[in-house]
């Protein structure tokens, strides 16, 4: 990047940073919760762009790790009292990661279509023992359980209010975000940009390109079951549905409506279907997926780089 | 010899052939609905995630032609036809613009298409199920079952569709276009095979043939708008154990997995016998990424 | 029939054609002819566009600018499989049989066509078998199971059956045995005794020579040097100069 570029883009960043920080004063009540959960959302379509714009490999499994970072905070929140915020993080984190080292190991051996489908059936596989392992997981109810506190222990302690919750959301996704850009312009990026290129290239300069795909799976479910614990700890409940592969069908929706390997693109993307969502919802009820779909298809035939990549193009012209 | 003695005593071997009888008969269905998905794939790369839409708009054409004729015979062909109808109209629209690119775009356009279709006929039917009648209800004795002969009718059945279409595909001149596209798209093309069409074609078929399956599985369960998820995540498997593209691998896997997880429902409950089928693909892919039921490529 | 040409038109026309595969220019501006019932050659060293050539008159690349004639006819952007119908046969360098069909659904993919006799049908296989005696024995077999002569002739057998006025012939003798490659020099000759047209890309120059009336000369992507048969083979220096012979 030049220099001016450079300014333009943190000019642009801390722009929207600042908007976000002060939206939740002026915004009502619903629409700063709804701004809360299209950050989540985002957390959670950009983990899954390390994979699919990145190093080319498109997860239809991200139910999975999001799934285990609810029932990771779940289970931090409901076992230890009293409930601690960094516990639930922790919890969730681990809970993700072993989830993804573990598909990783078997799905980073196949490519392309069988990729996405080994990953697809692993979702269903937890989904599944979620399901029926109702001692533990409260099965089809799933688990509710009260919002811990914001602290630092033994500093201070203060409730969540909906303001807190959206800067405490806000946070952790900037967070990412920028941790995110930093490994994706670090020489692993680069080798995962290459193995996304030519697979076969990579290996033959020496690169161990299985290891640098495990690594990218974990560290993709890694941040996707962050977004988990931030859903959990916003909405009060884990439950299956959110394992099942749906949800990892709307992730991969989000990629593509936003556009792909951009990181901010996913979250632009999430941010559009769940406006469209809203939007449709008024007219079609529960309904809102038969247009909402057929956008969809509409932007994969003719808008394939989705709408950032549509709008840098519109405003390069 | 004792614990061994006992352990085969331990077997419930009428369950066992009760099951077989079971795992036969949805394995039947599901090879219905496989090998139009694994031909779909073979020919023109296409994931086509909608197909278990397909299979329940099928169920639900038999709804409507049943209520409105009262003849099962003619909803289950009229529903085969709409449905085909329906499949060549989405593969024009939605997939020929895409030939060319990536697979994975299919994928996401099917994937569209999948949530499209399920929506809709929540829309349109509503959630409480919808029941097709069997065409007859005789039964017979099997151990302590009264076994409906329905069941044997569309194993049977299946088995006679998918003998028909391995015939077409074999010796119909139209079946000989589909083999010369999928072995070599460019070079059908230039012995003037009309090759887009063939595909158009070849989807039609498929979605015919998932229609079929959800009517004739219709009586068995109730019909209603979920009820392509699970059977399109199943023929996946199929697809992917029996080696993707190949036909005669999608069958014999289909029966495979089904009576393994026939089998293993006497022991667990069935949304857990689900999972053999989840080990049986993770292993499938781990040690013969081509398929089982395929030659080992040389 | 309306198609057929009048005496003045080339059977095929190629005009100044410019054909890239993704952003890398192949075709700079080709421009050459075959007139009916007429065996033209088009030499040239590896990499040169040749192949290219005969796929942008097959249909199979399209060209980003010049024109494709079929009698008279602009067919520029056809799709492949209606040229193969106006009467383009086309036997790619590699052969690309269905190697999993059998010998006579090889034949079938040219002979199930609209507006064909069963009688004719049975004509066109018939001579088809006479030519290629051994195709008849292995009829039933896998295309994939023959040898790399057998499915030469398979390939050629297979354009044959689309009745074609002209045939574009890529590199038919590349790593056959001299009997093989005697037999396909033999077949060339029937085919133009037929009055099918040929275009016929070609490593081996002598049997070029012996086989065209008239000889195209490529070199990067253009035709560079164009002349009877005849004259190239009292020319060696021409041969030298563009092929390294």
């Amino acid at each position: 990047m030049n220099k001016r570029s450079t300014t333009i883009y943190w000019t642009g960043f801390s722009v929207i940073l600042a908007l976000l920080i002060v939206a939740p004063l002026v915004l009502s009540e619903f629409w700063s919760r709804f701004l809360t959960e299209i950050l989540i959302w985002g957390l959670l379509a950009m983990s899954s762009d390390i994979l699919i714009g990145y190093t080319g490999m498109v997860s239809f499994g991200h139910s999975a790790f999001f799934g285990l970072g609810m029932y990771g905070a779940a289970a931090a929140l409901l076992m230890v009292r009293p409930p601690n915020l960094w516990l639930a993080i922790v919890y969730g984190l681990i809970g993700s990661a072993g989830i993804a080292l573990f598909v990783a190991y078997f799905s980073t051996r196949l490519r392309d279509i069988y990729f996405a489908i080994t990953t697809l059936i692993f979702s269903q596989i937890f989904y599944v023992i979620i399901f029926t392992w109702t001692d533990l997981t409260g099965g089809e109810n799933g688990l509710t359980f009260s919002r811990p506190a914001l602290g630092i222990p033994g500093l201070f302690s203060v409730p969540f209010s909906s303001e807190t919750l959206h800067w405490f959301v806000l946070a952790v996704v900037t967070a990412s975000y920028l941790i995110l850009r930093r490994i994706t312009q670090s020489p692993f990026g680069m080798v995962l940009q290459s193995i996304r290129e030519n697979e076969g290239r990579t290996r033959a300069i020496g690169y161990a390109v299985e290891r640098y795909k495990i690594v990218a799976v974990m560290l993709s479910g890694l941040f996707a079951g962050l977004a988990g614990v931030l859903y959990a700890i916003q909405n009060r409940f884990a439950a299956p549905d959110f394992v099942y592969f749906l949800v990892s069908g709307e992730t991969v929706i989000f990629n593509v409506m936003g556009g792909i390997g951009t990181l901010v693109g996913p979250i632009v993307g999430a941010a559009f279907f769940l406006l469209l969502r809203e939007t449709f919802s008024r007219f079609f009820t529960e309904f809102y997926l038969i247009p909402v779909g057929a956008i969809f298809i509409a932007m994969v035939i003719f808008m394939p780089q989705g709408l950032l990549g549509f709008m840098r193009r519109w405003l390069n012209q | 010899m004792t614990p061994v003695l006992e352990f085969l005593q331990a077997i419930p071997y009428d369950q066992i052939l009760i099951q077989t009888v079971n795992g036969i008969v949805t394995g039947m269905i599901l090879a219905l609905i496989a090998s139009g998905l694994t031909l779909i794939f073979g020919i023109m790369d296409v994931v086509n995630f909608a197909h278990g839409e397909l299979f329940m708009f099928g169920a639900y054409m038999g709804v409507v032609v049943l209520a409105a004729t009262g003849s099962f015979w003619l909803a289950l062909l009229l529903a085969t036809l709409i449905v085909a109808l329906i499949g060549a109209a989405l593969q024009i629209t939605t997939l020929r613009p895409l030939i060319g690119r990536d697979p994975l775009t299919t994928i996401l356009a099917t994937f569209g298409i999948s949530l499209v279709m399920q929506n809709y006929a929540l829309w349109q039917f509503g959630p409480v199920a919808r029941k097709i009648q069997e065409p007859f209800t005789g039964q017979f004795t099997l151990f302590y079952l009264e076994y409906p002969w329905y069941r044997v009718l569309i194993a049977g059945l299946s088995a006679a569709i998918i003998g028909a279409f391995w015939l077409f595909l074999k010796y119909g001149t139209y079946g000989i276009w589909i083999r010369a596209t999928t072995q070599d798209r460019v070079m059908a093309e230039a012995m003037g095979i009309p090759v887009s069409w063939v595909y158009t074609t070849v989807f039609a078929i498929g979605a015919g043939m998932a229609a079929a399956s959800g009517v004739l599985f219709g009586p068995l369960v109730g019909v209603n708008h979920a009820m392509g998820l699970d059977w399109v995540l199943k023929a996946f498997i199929v697809v992917v154990v029996g080696g993707m593209g190949n036909l005669g691998g999608s069958i014999a896997a289909s029966i495979f997995i089904s009576l393994l997880e026939a089998y293993a429902s006497i022991w667990v409950s069935p949304a857990q016998a689900v999972i053999v089928s989840f080990v049986v693909l993770i292993l499938t892919l781990l040690f013969r990424p081509t398929g089982l039921f395929v030659p080992t490529p040389k | 029939m309306s198609l057929d040409p009048t005496p003045m038109e080339p059977l095929v026309a190629v005009e100044d054609v410019h054909t890239y595969y993704g952003k890398s220019h192949i075709l700079h501006g080709v421009s050459l002819h075959v007139d009916r019932g007429e065996v033209v050659g088009l030499l040239g060293r590896n990499g040169v566009g040749k192949s290219t050539t005969l796929k942008t008159i097959m249909g199979l690349v399209h060209p980003n600018r010049g024109k494709v004639l079929f009698a008279g006819k602009l067919v520029t952007g056809l799709p492949a499989h209606k040229l193969a119908r106006l009467g383009i046969g086309y036997v790619p360098e590699d052969r690309r049989i269905f190697r999993l069909l059998t010998v006579m659904e090889n034949l079938r993919t040219g002979l199930d066509r609209h507006g064909i006799t069963e009688a004719r049908k049975q004509e066109l296989l018939d001579k088809a078998f006479t030519y290629f005696p051994v195709l008849a024995e292995r009829r039933n077999q896998a295309g994939g199971t023959l040898s790399g002569g057998e499915q030469q002739m398979l390939a050629i057998a297979r354009a044959m059956m689309l009745e074609p006025k002209i045939i574009l012939l890529d590199e038919p003798t590349e790593g056959l045995m001299p009997r093989m490659v005697s037999q396909i020099r033999e077949i060339i000759e029937v085919l133009h005794r037929e009055g099918v047209a040929i275009l016929l890309v070609e490593q081996n120059v002598p049997l070029t020579l012996e086989a065209s009336q008239r000889i195209y000369i490529m070199e990067k992507g253009a035709v560079r040097h164009h002349c009877a048969a005849s004259e190239l083979k009292v020319d060696d220096a021409v041969v030298h100069q563009y092929l390294g012979v």
